[in-house]
């Protein structure tokens, strides 16, 4: 009944913080462009994004701005309910103890939370395949569930998840 | 591990997520197992989460719209408006006492036959405001929104018929 928008986009109830002055700026997550796969090379944004331009592949920005903050590539599997992100990644600059921002993979991660649950509600669910050793930061930070080598979160995690990172 | 070698590894991860199965056999394998687990836990959901999930979800659907309007023949706030109720009420006469109107006067706005008062629209944002207090961010004015979204889209829509007619009433006098 209702269509599927290819234009998703979250804008006002997202925030990240600038470290230095403690500001908060209001971001909005937008699909990437063809056009935009140029500007996104491996030494700002670590890997090579072109392989993703077959998935949708989404970037983080200041409302206002079109420089890309932070970068998730997921793939919707709707036999499963389920979203599986790909890639994601923050800019250079926003990696480790120097980076400008904070918030950015967590509002990254509540908008591919977002569409799992606009998609599929009681049944959503957002996975993601994490190298071993990270594992442990994610089940912690983002309370998710080991199977195998795939984390998951689901309701009603999931909607905790949306709830930390939604402000007004 | 070390400490050092543990904080490294945590300063690095949000910036650098490579989740991409190695192979098929291995996204297939782990699926199998993901849903197996999956069911399992989610024949423990209580009805009140499930709702709660219903609910999320009715409102990013209505944000959607909002933000990015399909101007069809669909009455969308009338079939939101619909969801809404039979997510949280089993009989929707029960939801026409909770806002105290008529059963056939909702009957009426959920199918087309009349317009939402003004009234109306007040009492079911107030209702969204109690149901969405503990669940999540709900904007005050996203019932307003849908509907003079639908009903500027319907005015446009009518233009050609309209327009010709009211334009003989209307002239420009310098």
């Amino acid at each position: 009944m209702f269509p599927n928008y290819v234009n998703i986009c979250y804008i006002c109830s997202m925030v990240i913080t600038e470290i230095s002055t403690g500001k908060k700026h209001k971001v909005e997550i937008v699909p990437v462009e063809n056009s935009d796969f140029k500007t996104l090379g491996k030494d700002r944004y670590f890997f090579d994004w072109k392989t993703e331009k077959e998935y949708e592949v989404f970037k983080l920005q200041i409302i206002g701005s079109t420089e890309a903050l932070g970068l998730v590539s997921m793939e919707r599997i709707p036999s499963e309910w389920r979203v599986h992100i790909r890639l994601l990644t923050v800019s250079v600059e926003n990696k480790g103890k120097g980076k400008k921002y904070d918030g950015i993979a967590g509002n990254l991660m509540a908008f591919t939370a977002k569409i799992a649950v606009r998609d599929y509600a009681e049944f959503a669910c957002l996975s993601l395949r994490p190298k071993t050793e990270i594992a442990q930061h994610y089940i912690e930070k983002y309370n998710m569930t080991p199977t195998g080598l795939t984390l998951s979160i689901m309701v009603p995690e999931i909607l905790e998840l949306i709830n930390s990172y939604d402000h007004d | 591990m070390t400490k050092k070698e543990n904080k490294n590894i945590t300063e690095d991860v949000e910036f650098g997520l490579d989740s991409r199965y190695s192979s098929n056999k291995e996204k297939q394998s782990e699926a199998t197992a993901l849903m197996e687990a999956r069911l399992e836990r989610m024949k423990n959901l209580s009805k009140d989460q499930i709702i709660r999930a219903k609910l999320m979800q009715l409102r990013l659907k209505m944000e959607d719209y909002i933000q990015h309007p399909v101007y069809e023949k669909h009455n969308y706030f009338s079939e939101f408006l619909k969801i809404y109720i039979d997510t949280l009420y089993t009989k929707r006469i029960h939801f026409a006492h909770d806002i105290d109107i008529t059963p056939i006067r909702l009957s009426q706005v959920i199918n087309n036959h009349r317009e939402p008062k003004d009234e109306f629209l007040k009492r079911l944002m107030v209702h969204s405001e109690k149901v969405y207090e503990n669940i999540c961010e709900f904007q005050e004015e996203t019932w307003y929104q849908l509907y003079f979204h639908e009903k500027l889209y319907s005015i446009m829509a009518r233009k050609k018929e309209w327009k010709p007619k009211v334009a003989k009433h209307v002239k420009y006098s310098k």
